[in-house]
């Protein structure tokens, strides 16, 4: 579905995302990495926001430059932002999805995906009155309106509680099931490690591990967790911060 | 390229679902008509009022076509832009739904100035007239809305913007034949006033007024507006990537 090959994004002298090679399958797919790795450029290089400096990926087949319009009809881009129109309700905001995306029967449509992420009885209120969850749900909404084969998710449960939390990923879940492919980047372990089929891990721009969660626990002994996995591959903050994270985990260790 | 009107209801909608700033629109524009346009002890004219209407009609214009380029300063802030930019529709439809929508709420509010006038005594005599003078009004909101978007998506905050737009809409005003006609400035203001786009308008409008039709200003005004949305469209295709 997404492959990228020798992907690469220079910022002046400075390298974003350094030569990544990976292939998603029809799964849902974790991107992990600290602040600043290159998970957003790396997302905004496969949704055409950003053009590669050099390499090349596609999706599902479209090369994401040269065939940037197919590649734009064939997914759905949520950001971190939440970008909402407060002022507008919550069906004008996924109305204006369905007429930019020149959805075919889009009142019905609208109705069905309002009812999917459950904000049908809030469907005409304005969404400035909607609580962080909904607004998120709402932007799933509008990403999906159009029933796109790729969706792309930016920290998708950025700063929301936990049960707002664990009503996104049910819904990401269920589309999941629906045969979706979901590409998508977090800060959370937990949730990568419960929802996730396969996560990579990156840093400074590099790819450094992917495979399943599972797999890559066992591979660091019993009892390990994904965030063990993803101290033990990243170095970027803990180098700079002079702190010895292997020396700090076998301190804990010895306590408990 | 029904996107552009879907872009252009977007923002309608959300502008006038807040009645402060429906409200706040007008009452500059108002105040400068029956606080200058009544009250200047001027000599040139025994009728100031229908000498500023024109005035008062394209400054409504101008600085409203320039305070239009912080809506592309919100969208690109707050994260709307990059998810109309990652959809198929024709990404330059962004801009000319924004283009459409300032001008035409420059419309909106000179209709306003246009009511207020007429009820102070200031007349057209042409129905035909009156809508010539809507369209140049259009064109003139064109060229500069056009020219506020694209400033806009250089610019990557609002203080940033807000600067800017202070820098221009102001002396660009005071450095036309807005307020006074151009044998009564001195020489050098002349010659600025000469060059200055809004002095054109401003004249051509003058015209249209008193009963005569202005083919050169007109043309003229439509040239620069189509030059500057082609420059606009160039600009964001190449930005918005």
């Amino acid at each position: 579905m997404i492959e990228m090959h020798e992907l690469t994004k220079y910022f002046g002298s400075l390298c974003a995302v350094d030569h990544v090679n990976l292939k998603v399958e029809n799964e849902i797919f974790g991107l992990l990495g600290p602040n600043g790795a290159g998970k957003s450029t790396t997302v905004m290089m496969l949704t055409t926001l950003l053009k590669p400096s050099s390499g090349s990926a596609s999706i599902c087949g479209y090369n994401v430059v040269k065939d940037a319009k197919k590649v734009r009809g064939t997914i759905s881009y949520v950001p971190q932002d939440m970008a909402v129109d407060i002022k507008l309700t919550g069906r004008e905001n996924v109305m204006l999805y369905a007429k930019l995306y020149g959805v075919p029967d889009r009142n019905m449509r609208v109705d069905d995906v309002l009812e999917l992420l459950g904000l049908t009885g809030r469907a005409g209120d304005l969404v400035r009155t909607y609580s962080g969850g909904m607004r998120r749900r709402l932007e799933l909404a509008q990403a999906l309106v159009h029933e796109p084969e790729v969706l792309f998710l930016d920290e998708p449960t950025l700063g929301l509680d936990v049960a707002a939390r664990k009503k996104i990923w049910e819904h990401i879940s269920a589309l999941r099931k629906r045969g979706m492919t979901i590409f998508m980047t977090t800060h959370y372990m937990e949730e990568a490690d419960e929802y996730c089929d396969r996560v990579a891990i990156i840093d400074r721009g590099r790819i450094v591990v992917v495979d399943s969660p599972t797999n890559l626990k066992l591979g660091l002994g019993e009892g390990a967790s994904l965030n063990d996995v993803f101290l033990e591959n990243v170095k970027t903050g803990e180098d700079q911060a002079g702190f010895d994270a292997f020396r700090f985990r076998t301190m804990l260790r010895r306590r408990s | 390229m029904k996107q552009i009107f879907y872009y252009f209801e977007r923002d309608m909608r959300k502008w006038s679902r807040s009645r402060i700033n429906v409200v706040a629109s007008l009452a500059m524009p108002a105040a400068w008509l029956v606080l200058v346009g009544l009250t200047l002890p001027i000599r040139f004219t025994d009728n100031y009022l229908e000498f500023i209407t024109p005035s008062i009609l394209v400054m409504t214009m101008l600085f409203s076509s320039l305070q239009g380029g912080a809506l592309m300063i919100f969208d690109k802030v707050l994260g709307f832009l990059n998810k109309f930019l990652a959809m198929p529709a024709p990404r330059e439809s962004i801009l000319l739904g924004k283009i459409l929508f300032i001008s035409t709420r420059g419309l909106l509010q000179a209709t306003v100035i246009l009511l207020i006038a007429g009820l102070l005594g200031v007349r057209i005599h042409s129905p035909l007239n009156i809508a010539l003078v809507y369209l140049t009004l259009f064109l003139f909101g064109v060229l500069f809305s056009a020219i506020a978007t694209t400033l806009a998506l250089h610019i990557s905050d609002h203080d940033g913007y807000a600067a800017v737009n202070s820098m221009i809409s102001m002396p660009l005003f005071f450095a036309s034949n807005a307020l006074m006609p151009y044998d009564k400035m001195p020489e050098w203001l002349r010659m600025l006033a000469m060059v200055n786009p809004l002095s054109h308008t401003i004249d051509s409008i003058r015209v249209l007024f008193a009963g005569g039709l202005p083919v050169e200003g007109m043309v003229g005004l439509a040239v620069a507006a189509g030059v500057m949305v082609g420059v606009g469209v160039v600009q964001f295709r190449r930005t918005g990537v």
